[in-house]
């Protein structure tokens, strides 16, 4: 699984990179547009250190942000799974405010909190958090009927076995679902830093935007990129063992 | 272990619309003018339906797919209310319905999950049942490792263990084999003498043997929709009388 996922993102990003050399090389473009290969090896190996601590610093956020989420989602989906008026209503709410861009609030949120740590991660987590709370709200509501039959005939059927029924057949949807997040919540906290922070991989892919150097946006992503194949895997991991140990009682 | 758990209370009305004045001890099931169309259905499935067992003990619903079987235990059981008419279920104990496609989670081994929802009290009848269904070496494994047959047999027991005054047991021993479906048969006739039955299954001649009495279903476009046939109501100690269970079987066949 782990193996797998570094595996598809090396061949993704070998394609991206054999794709803007080819450009390169077809349009006969200078180096200061494309760098080739070995600018781009001499900047990975200047920035390599420095890049990997700003992405690790990222990174920390967006897990932050996504535990936090993946707990507000986990809450909120188990309290909106009824057919009631309150599960309603956090159904509606929950489809409207995920329609609307997060990202478009964010200034304001850097404008209220300022460009440091908690801004990030809550952009991180507001990102992650709707696709997420979606994601739960419709496993959460889609009785198990072959299996709750039973408990609910019987009156044995109490919102938390309900809740466990459900958690355990679709574990691998979950599973899945919060791996994906995951690519939301670094995606969030980059965009964050994008804006207006003072740290992270962001923030330093700004300032090589703004220095036009497109080698060091390659070695960020590359670092990125490696860091949430490792991250997905290591989740997706877990769930098959989480999965494994329930099952085996 | 004998279970008399049936006890003639009064008429239990299954649409709380419909609640019933007076009380009496007559009828197990009586379903009085049923109209019943499913959400989307150009013709209702039930027009003035009536369906009668006037007494406890193991009964059919038999009738081609698509008669209304599971639609008409699904009304007594108390799954659909929308249907006009009046249902009475003679119990004080629930009307509970299985049917052949429930599973049981699979967290646990079977048999932990049945020692959790057996109720205080009936772990002998639970062993015992174990083992007249053959389902002893079976404790240890999940539901999902079970084949089809078992897995009917492990989610039967599980209803025979709780508190009902009616068991509708649809398809309930599908994919079971013939001689082990008839020591159940045997099983639960014999330990459930008072409780009400219901047993739907398109095997004419099991229903035949083992049912006392059966509602064949004809179809929404014939009038009556049932025809209520006597059958044999076998059981493990009396000798089966072939001249009279194949005089049930046609007299099914030519009901429906």
């Amino acid at each position: 699984m782990l193996h797998r996922r570094i595996f598809q993102f090396l061949i993704v990003y070998l394609l991206g990179i054999g794709l803007l050399f080819g450009i390169k090389i077809v349009l006969n473009l200078s180096d200061y547009v494309i760098p080739g290969p070995a600018g781009v090896w001499q900047t990975g190996q200047a920035e390599f250190s420095r890049y990997v601590g700003d992405v690790l610093d990222t990174f920390a956020v967006a897990v932050i942000g996504q535990v936090l989420s993946i707990l507000m989602a986990l809450g909120v989906g188990v309290a909106g799974r009824r057919a009631t008026w309150l599960g309603s209503f956090i159904k509606v709410a929950a489809y409207n405010v995920q329609a609307y861009p997060i990202v478009a609030i964010a200034p304001i949120l850097f404008i209220l909190l300022g460009d440091g740590f908690l801004t990030r991660l809550f952009i991180a987590a507001m990102i992650c958090y709707f696709p997420l709370l979606l994601s739960v709200i419709g496993i959460m509501s889609e009785p198990v009927t072959d299996i709750e039959h039973f408990y609910r005939v019987t009156g044995r059927l109490r919102w938390q076995l309900e809740v466990k029924i459900r958690a355990f057949e679709n574990l691998h949807k979950l599973t899945t679902v919060i791996s994906g997040s995951a690519t939301l919540a670094m995606a969030g906290t980059i965009v964050a830093e994008f804006i207006a922070a003072n740290a992270g991989i962001g923030y330093s892919i700004r300032i090589a935007l703004y220095q036009s150097d497109l080698a060091k946006i390659l070695v960020a992503l590359f670092i990125i990129g490696i860091t949430l194949s490792l991250y997905q895997g290591i989740l997706e991991l877990l769930g098959a063992g989480l999965k494994k140990v329930w099952a085996a009682g | 272990m004998i279970l008399n758990r049936y006890i003639c209370v009064n008429k239990k009305a299954v649409n709380p619309k419909d609640k019933v004045d007076s009380f009496s001890c007559e009828k197990m099931i009586a379903c009085h003018d049923i109209t019943f169309r499913y959400p989307g259905a150009e013709i209702p499935l039930f027009n003035g339906l009536e369906v009668t067992i006037d007494k406890p003990g193991f009964h059919a619903l038999f009738g081609p797919s698509g008669v209304g079987k599971t639609t008409l235990a699904r009304i007594l059981s108390g799954d659909i209310d929308t249907f006009s008419g009046r249902v009475q279920a003679l119990a004080d104990m629930p009307c509970l319905y299985t049917h052949n496609r429930e599973r049981l989670p699979g967290w646990s081994p079977v048999g932990r999950h049945l020692e959790k929802t057996t109720p205080p009290g009936r772990q002998q009848l639970r062993d015992e049942l174990i083992d007249h269904f053959g389902l002893s070496t079976l404790m240890g494994m999940r539901f999902s490792q079970l084949s089809m047959g078992q897995c009917n047999r492990v989610n039967l027991l599980r209803y025979l263990l709780q508190d009902f005054g009616i068991l509708i047991m649809d398809e309930s021993l599908a994919n079971v084999d013939e001689p082990t479906r008839h020591a159940i048969l045997y099983t639960i006739k014999s330990t459930f003498p008072e409780s009400g039955f219901l047993y739907i299954s398109h095997n004419v001649v099991e229903v035949s043997r083992f049912c006392d009495q059966i509602v064949v279903f004809r179809g929404a476009h014939l009038s009556p929709q049932t025809r209520l046939v006597r059958g044999q109501d076998h059981r493990e100690d009396r000798p089966l009388d072939k001249t009279a269970m194949e005089r049930s079987m046609l007299e099914i066949m030519n009901a429906a």
